[in-house]
């Protein structure tokens, strides 16, 4: 069940995705975190972020809108709180690293270069609920570049770097950021979207506009992992909508390399370790070896 | 003033889980209005007042999202919940039939705090605000404190669990907005007046948020702690999201696990809202 990110081993390419998750403590009662291929962290950002008004979510057809914020409370309590509490699960931790400019990306992965038991981080150049950072790092090539590059000299662990749906071409700039030396790639992160209420006329969420995840945006997920990972050499982590093994599964043949998990954490909190054991039992069943078989394996 | 903390509370939460669960009843109690028993051992057997469950209401995809309900009442391996029909969630809620298989999460929350030597408390009930004080009335009657009750809703039929709270309370006062039982006008009004001559050990309250500041405002005058159950968007639950989030005096709190039973005095209330009258 193993695969290979960047340097690292994994025990199996089942992820969480950054923001479902917290940093795992509050699905304690839930999941076995050891059994996960890695933890990936909730945003943090070098100072604590309060998040935006509420309301911060809608339900959607088949998913839901969110525009949290990325409300943390900085990288000094994340080292104190969530670190320390990690330290003592055997499971590997991606941090995933939020900023409003290039050297507040840099901030937080220059402080966690201090800790030990951070195996990498995902670099958040894609989420489109905060006005200054976020997606707006993700959208051009350039600033793209810029980031990736500036958070490469700050470390040798792993280095992902988070892709927005919200662009012309995600292949520009997946290969823009490729070429910085990033060692993978995570995407989607949520679809730009936003709800009215028609009884008050008013937007669904406080900031009118936010990201929308779950089953629905699957098939744009699909697509997106497809097209990068045929044009890059970096291995993929694919994720949007996966409810189960077998969407998972879907995203492998289409060329991700892992997976990461999401909304659907909230749906059903053990929903990671089915996904687990019926990767298992898929590969299983039809004699396939390595799960890493599965990458790339779509017939033409 | 006294204060009653979370450490102090008599009663201690067990961890929550995935449960399956199946419809018993589900009986319409008023226009929108409903009360579904599902058979949910381990929640029954762990519930404590003022929690609530997560309910897996569908598993199609039309939505996805699970519901949050208070526990209302709880018998045996049994759970009550009330229910108002408000959106997609509650409109298939109120369609399940006896037998019909759901899970939950849970018991989830922080639920009412009760310290010991607690001897008077008053139950203030805005609506569908019964929901969590079904319980917590129930279970102090058990332990011999004295209950007072009041209720507010818009008319007769929405009075809800009159016979509960009558059963178990020394005294239960109602107010209707259009006056059709007990006295017109709101249950804060009510409350300002049980609160001037009775004197109480806590004060319990739920409904809507700002039913909910006012009667914060009037205990806190008579220097009476106040505890409150905040109702927010909720997706995940468990404290993954920060969708719920309530402004405190301490930061921003996570209404599903750090509430939804709050201290009043902890909450800052929404600067939006319009500020309660003294």
């Amino acid at each position: 069940m193993t695969v290979k990110l960047g340097g690292l081993e994994l025990r199996n390419p089942v992820l969480t995705a950054s923001g479902t998750f917290a940093s795992g403590r509050e699905f304690a009662d839930f999941v076995e975190l050891e059994r996960l291929g890695a933890v990936v962290t909730k945003g943090v950002s070098l100072d604590p972020w309060d998040g935006n008004a509420s309301p911060r979510v809608a339900e959607t057809a088949s998913g839901m809108l969110n525009s949290i914020g990325l409300q943390n409370p900085g990288v000094d309590a994340f080292c104190e709180n969530d670190l320390a509490w990690l330290a003592d699960v055997d499971v590997p931790v991606i941090v995933n690293v939020s900023g409003h400019s290039v050297a507040g990306y840099v901030g937080v992965i220059e402080r966690l270069e201090r800790e030990t038991g951070v195996a990498g981080y995902e670099v958040n150049i894609s989420c489109p609920n905060v006005d200054a950072g976020g997606m707006a790092f993700g959208t051009e090539c350039s600033a793209a570049a810029e980031v990736t590059r500036a958070c490469r000299v700050a470390t040798t662990r792993l280095l992902v770097v988070k892709l927005t749906p919200n662009v012309t071409d995600i292949v520009q700039i997946a290969r823009a950021v490729e070429a910085e030396g990033a060692d993978a790639l995570s995407l989607i992160n949520t679809v730009l979207g936003m709800a009215v209420d028609v009884e008050t006329f008013r937007p669904k969420l406080s900031r009118v506009v936010g990201g929308i995840s779950g089953p629905a945006i699957k098939p744009i997920a699909l697509r997106m992992v497809w097209q990068v990972s045929n044009a890059v050499s970096v291995p993929v982590i694919g994720m949007g909508g996966i409810m189960s093994a077998d969407d998972a599964v879907e995203f492998m043949l289409v060329g991700a390399t892992a997976v990461a998990v999401g909304t659907a954490n909230f749906i059903d909190p053990t929903v990671t370790m089915r996904i687990v054991d019926g990767l298992a039992e898929f590969c299983h069943a039809r004699g396939i070896e390595r799960v890493s078989d599965l990458t790339g394996a779509m017939k033409a | 003033m006294r204060r009653c903390m979370g450490e102090e509370s008599v009663w201690r939460p067990v961890n929550p889980a995935l449960e399956r669960i199946s419809v018993v009843a589900n009986e319409r109690l008023a226009e929108g209005v409903g009360l579904v028993t599902l058979h949910a051992p381990r929640a029954a057997a762990g519930v404590l007042p003022g929690q609530f469950v997560h309910v897996r209401i569908s598993r199609g995809t039309d939505f996805i999202l699970r519901r949050p309900f208070s526990v209302h009442r709880v018998s045996g391996e049994r759970i009550e919940i009330l229910y108002q029909v408000l959106g997609v969630g509650t409109r298939a809620l109120a369609e399940k039939v006896a037998g019909e298989e759901m899970d939950l999460v849970g018991p989830l929350g922080s639920g009412w705090r009760v310290c010991e030597g607690t001897a008077r408390a008053l139950l203030v009930a805005g609506g569908l605000g019964v929901a969590p004080l079904g319980m917590l009335a129930e279970e102090l009657a058990g332990r011999g404190v004295a209950i007072t009750v009041a209720i507010g809703a818009p008319r007769e039929e929405r009075v809800l669990a009159r016979n509960l709270f009558e059963r178990v309370a020394r005294r239960v006062e109602i107010a209707t907005d259009d006056g059709s039982c007990g006295l017109r006008g709101p249950v804060t009004g009510v409350c300002e007046r049980l609160l001037s001559d009775g004197s109480f050990d806590i004060v319990y309250t739920c409904g809507p948020e700002l039913m909910q500041r006012k009667v914060a405002t009037r205990a806190a005058a008579v220097d009476i702690p106040c505890q409150v159950s905040l109702e927010r968007l909720m997706a995940c639950g468990i404290g993954a999201c920060l969708s719920c989030v309530v402004r405190t005096v301490d930061g921003m709190k996570r209404a599903c696990v750090d509430g939804p039973v709050f201290d009043a005095q902890q909450v800052l209330w929404d600067p939006t809202e319009t500020p309660p009258e003294h």
